[in-house]
């Protein structure tokens, strides 16, 4: 029997990269299909060429034994290729069943109007067959992310997808959903469809594939069987080198609060309240963890604490005084270190070399401008530190930082942060999207200054990560702090209720550390 | 889910302000009645009679014909996620075109009933020829949609007096037949709403444009995919459905609707008068205000037209009486209702992607 994919010498390139560089995959039909590698390997340009997005400068694509060349998305849909973005294609505003059926809407009266009962009636019967609890009339902006996942999968499916692409599809989901989602693929292959799924996470990839293809710098470095290799193999095959997979967090020696928060709410733009009367401190000499689902107030309350978001009510002491009016470079000047979580937003100015990314937010120090003027040997020295100490590469201070890489436009963020000297860190996502070996080293980079004295508020949704680095770890769900823990005592799926905004089966006072209060 | 509890507290809340304008504007229609009992001979008196008397139902219904239409292609266009806002050009060049059409296609003598009608389709033509161009600028040349509408507005204001000059030798165009009124029996003698079977056929037009355009949207698969294309372009695209084929159909279709509005408008008096800011004077932009009132639903647009129209109307009759007040200020009232009234009723739900350039395959 033919294999449902057979991609054969793919090679895409884009301005200035190979984003595939002659990749050859195949994939067994009602089979569950892992592509694992670090960021900018690859892998969603792949998928996008067997998609029809992208058209490929050499090779072949081959599904179900008949060779193809799509033009777009319709072909590949014909074909019964069906993908669900990393970025959700839905309407906000329509309701399940119409977002399921747009573009193939069932019709009646001569083609003139929808047929709504009738796509109704097909939505649920395909929801069923599935066992995918949706309901056909909810909008989209009233359901959880994992609905809306199910929804896109849904999606493909009325289409007659027989391969579903998927394209990081955990990245959103909480623990749970993520064990739901992997339910999901096995019925999906029990019926005969087959999956193919995106990832940089090993465990996943270990758990839920039966076969594994890694790619690297755009080169497929190796296809194994799930039973044939083990998480170390996986690693160095990704990086290309042995990784050590644990950090070494030694037992911290925390001292008096650095920062304090109060009661702190913050409203967003719309006026909603995001953040609802959180209280915490984070002591000196220590790594504060705060996990949890993206959007559910963390971005919010670091922008209220690190002085971009005025709260609409509560305290932030840091260092004994309440920061909370103060502007913006008054918290850089007092001392408090900001790793953004969108550094192209917020962390760099794309077009600006490091040297002038280097001088953000110490434009106005004495070190850098005297007299009205920059002093730009200096900066460029100081950038030219940064460079070499945090490994940035390439190591051309006068590269603009659009040229550089995820990964490497971190670690310059990272190095002109902590080349202030902070007394507080608040690093959000700060190895978000960043390659395992720059992930490594960054927290590494945390964890000493945590062990020299410094504070470090952390927000992370990636579990394992502020798990290991955190001496202390509060999970937050719909603005509050749900509760505050031991992260060597708590388990991952207590996490992931507490991410969920549910109680743990266990008591959470006996989870939380004595002398706490959320 | 923190997203559906944002949305869900405006929405409830623009509802309920909403309501609140109903009540006001009906205790409102309640202390004029009262007035007008107790002291018939004041301006509240005036004003009570003013307000019941079917010819106002009608000259409102009249005037706001080539608002609603205009509305129904401005929701059309946005909802597809081009905002056009060259809405008064498109009235202004269909005004002329329409009145222009029918005297030439009657040469010497009156012009027929069908030749109204077939200039009024010459004027729906071009305007959709403008509204034309306007898509072509703004999807596949990606100009600032703003700019291009505003372009819109400035070409059609230019062109239509001078065209007007060039061939009637002034700013104001021949005067041509205008549409006999159709009297539905019976109904028509209804007190008061008897006016809505006693109307110009332009009228009936315009009630019949709303309901389509309402069922349109909302339950054919075009509609759905004008407004999947507003919402979020992407998601159309990639369930195979070319995003600038829907948004160019939706403009011409704005250019259609306010075609057959300027037509209405200049036709229902029998002639272009071209002076200033023309004849058309401001209705493209109040039509704007109309549907983001009336929140992109046609019934709504029709509506908050009706409600300026009404104004406009009561205006006109408040001149005639004499009010002691100096006209000018009268001829502001329906302006600052209409302002307020938006200030009241607060944010609209603005289409996702309104004023966004798409691209197929574009990250
Ligand atoms: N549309 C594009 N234009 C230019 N470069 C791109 C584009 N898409 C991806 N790339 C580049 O191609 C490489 C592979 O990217 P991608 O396939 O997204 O990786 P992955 O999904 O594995 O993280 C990266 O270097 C990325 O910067
Ligand atoms: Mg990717």
């Amino acid at each position: 029997m033919a294999d449902a994919v057979r991609l054969d010498g793919i090679t895409k390139r884009f301005p200035g990269v190979v984003a595939n560089d002659d990749v050859t995959l195949e994939v067994e039909r009602g089979s569950v299909h892992a592509l694992l590698g670090e960021n900018g390997a690859g892998k969603t340009t792949l998928m996008n060429v067997l998609y029809g997005l992208y058209q490929p400068e050499e090779g072949r694509v081959v599904v179900d034994g008949e060779e193809q060349s799509f033009e777009s998305p319709g072909d590949a849909i014909d074909a019964g290729v069906g993908m669900i973005h990393q970025h959700f294609m839905l309407v906000d505003t329509m309701t399940v069943a119409e977002n399921i059926t747009l573009g193939n809407e069932p019709r009646k009266w001569g083609w003139l109007a929808v047929d709504r009962e009738q796509a109704r009636r097909e939505v649920r019967e395909l929801s069923e067959r599935y066992g995918f609890a949706v309901e056909p009339d909810a909008r989209i902006e009233t359901v959880s992310v994992g609905v809306q996942q199910r929804v896109e999968i849904l999606k493909a499916l009325y289409r007659g997808a027989d391969v579903l692409i998927l394209d990081e599809p955990t990245a959103v989901l909480t623990p749970q959903e993520v064990e739901e989602l992997l339910a999901v693929f096995e019925e999906l292959t029990a019926a005969g469809k087959t999956v193919i799924f995106i990832t940089h996470k090993l465990g996943e990839a270990m758990e839920a594939a039966d076969e594994i293809t890694v790619l690297r710098d755009g080169k497929n470095v190796g296809s194994v069987s799930a039973d044939d290799t083990d998480r170390e193999a996986l690693a160095e095959l990704m990086v290309g080198r042995e990784v050590l997979m644990e950090t070494d967090a030694r037992p911290s020696d925390p001292g008096d609060e650095t920062l304090c928060v109060d009661g702190l709410t913050v409203e967003d733009s719309r006026g909603v309240t995001v953040v609802d009367g959180v209280s915490f401190g984070v002591r000196a000499g220590e790594v504060f963890g705060i996990a949890g689902v993206d959007g559910n107030g963390q971005s919010e309350l670091v922008e209220a604490i690190t002085g971009l978001r005025e709260p609409t009510a509560g305290r932030v002491d840091f260092e004994g005084r309440d920061v909370a009016d103060w502007s913006r470079i008054d918290h850089i000047e007092a001392g408090m270190a900001y790793i953004p979580e969108d550094r192209q937003e917020r962390g760099l100015v794309m077009d600006f070399d490091l040297v002038e990314n280097g001088l953000l937010g110490s434009q106005h120090a004495s070190a850098f401008a005297a007299g009205g003027r920059i002093d730009w040997d200096r900066a460029r020295d100081h950038a030219e530190a940064v460079v070499e100490e945090y490994d940035v590469r390439p190591p051309d201070p006068d590269a603009r930082s659009v040229s550089l890489s995820g990964g490497n436009q971190q670690k310059f963020i990272v190095g002109r942060e902590f080349e202030r000297d902070p007394s507080l860190l608040v690093a959000t996502h700060p190895t978000r999207g960043v390659d395992i070996g720059s992930t490594e080293f960054i927290n590494d980079r945390l964890l000493d200054l945590r062990n020299a004295g410094g504070a470090v508020l952390l927000v992370s949704s990636k579990l394992d990560e502020v798990q290991m680095l955190s001496d202390r770890l509060a999970v937050m769900h719909g603005g509050e702090l749900m509760a505050v823990v031991d992260p060597d005592d708590v388990t991952e799926e207590e996490l992931g209720l507490l991410m969920a905004g549910e109680e743990p089966s266990r008591s959470l006072s006996s989870l939380r550390l004595a002398g706490e209060e959320s | 889910m923190s997203d559906a509890r944002a949305d869900g507290s405006p929405l409830a809340d623009r509802f309920s302000k909403r309501t609140g304008i109903t009540v006001a504007v009906g205790v409102l229609f309640v202390l004029l009645a009262g007035a007008r009992l107790a002291f018939p001979d004041t301006i509240a008196g005036d004003l009570f009679a003013i307000v019941t008397d079917r010819t106002t139902l009608g000259a409102a219904l009249r005037f706001a014909v080539p608002i609603t239409l205009a509305a129904l292609g401005g929701i059309f266009a946005e909802k597809s996620g081009v905002i056009n806002i060259g809405l008064e050009g498109l009235l202004i060049i269909s005004a002329f075109t329409a009145v222009y059409a029918t005297d030439t296609i009657a040469g010497e003598g009156a012009a027929t009933q069908a030749e109204l009608w077939l200039g009024l389709l010459v004027g729906v033509v071009a305007s959709t020829l403008l509204a034309g161009l306007f898509a072509v600028v703004c999807i596949e040349f990606r100009a600032d949609q703003i700019i291009a509408g505003l372009a819109v507005w400035l070409i059609a204001l230019g062109l239509a007096p001078f065209a007007s000059q060039v061939v009637y030798d002034g700013p104001n165009t021949a005067s041509v037949t205008t549409p006999a009124t159709v009297t539905i029996p019976v109904l028509a003698e209804i007190p008061f709403f008897g006016a809505l079977f006693d109307a110009s056929p332009f009228v009936y037009l315009m009630f019949i444009a709303v309901g389509l355009s309402w069922y349109v949207l909302n339950r054919t698969a075009f509609g759905r995919h004008v407004r999947a294309a507003g919402e979020n372009p992407k998601a159309l695209d990639t369930a195979g459905v070319s995003v600038s084929r829907v948004r160019y159909a939706a403009v011409l279709l704005s250019g259609v609707l306010s075609g057959a509005g300027g037509g209405a408008l200049a036709l229902s008096i029998g002639q272009f008068t071209g002076n200033g800011a023309t004849m058309v004077n401001g209705k493209g932009f109040i039509a704007i205000v109309t549907y983001l009132f009336g929140n992109y639903n046609p019934v709504g647009a029709f509506l908050s037209a009706l409600l300026f129209a009404g104004l406009d109307a009561l205006q006109f009759s408040l001149q005639t009486v004499g009010t002691g007040l100096p006209s000018s200020l009268v001829r502001v009232i329906p302006f600052v209702t209409v302002i307020l009234v938006l200030a009241l009723v607060g944010r609209t739900q603005i289409p996702e992607a309104a004023g966004d350039h798409y691209e197929s395959g574009e990250d």
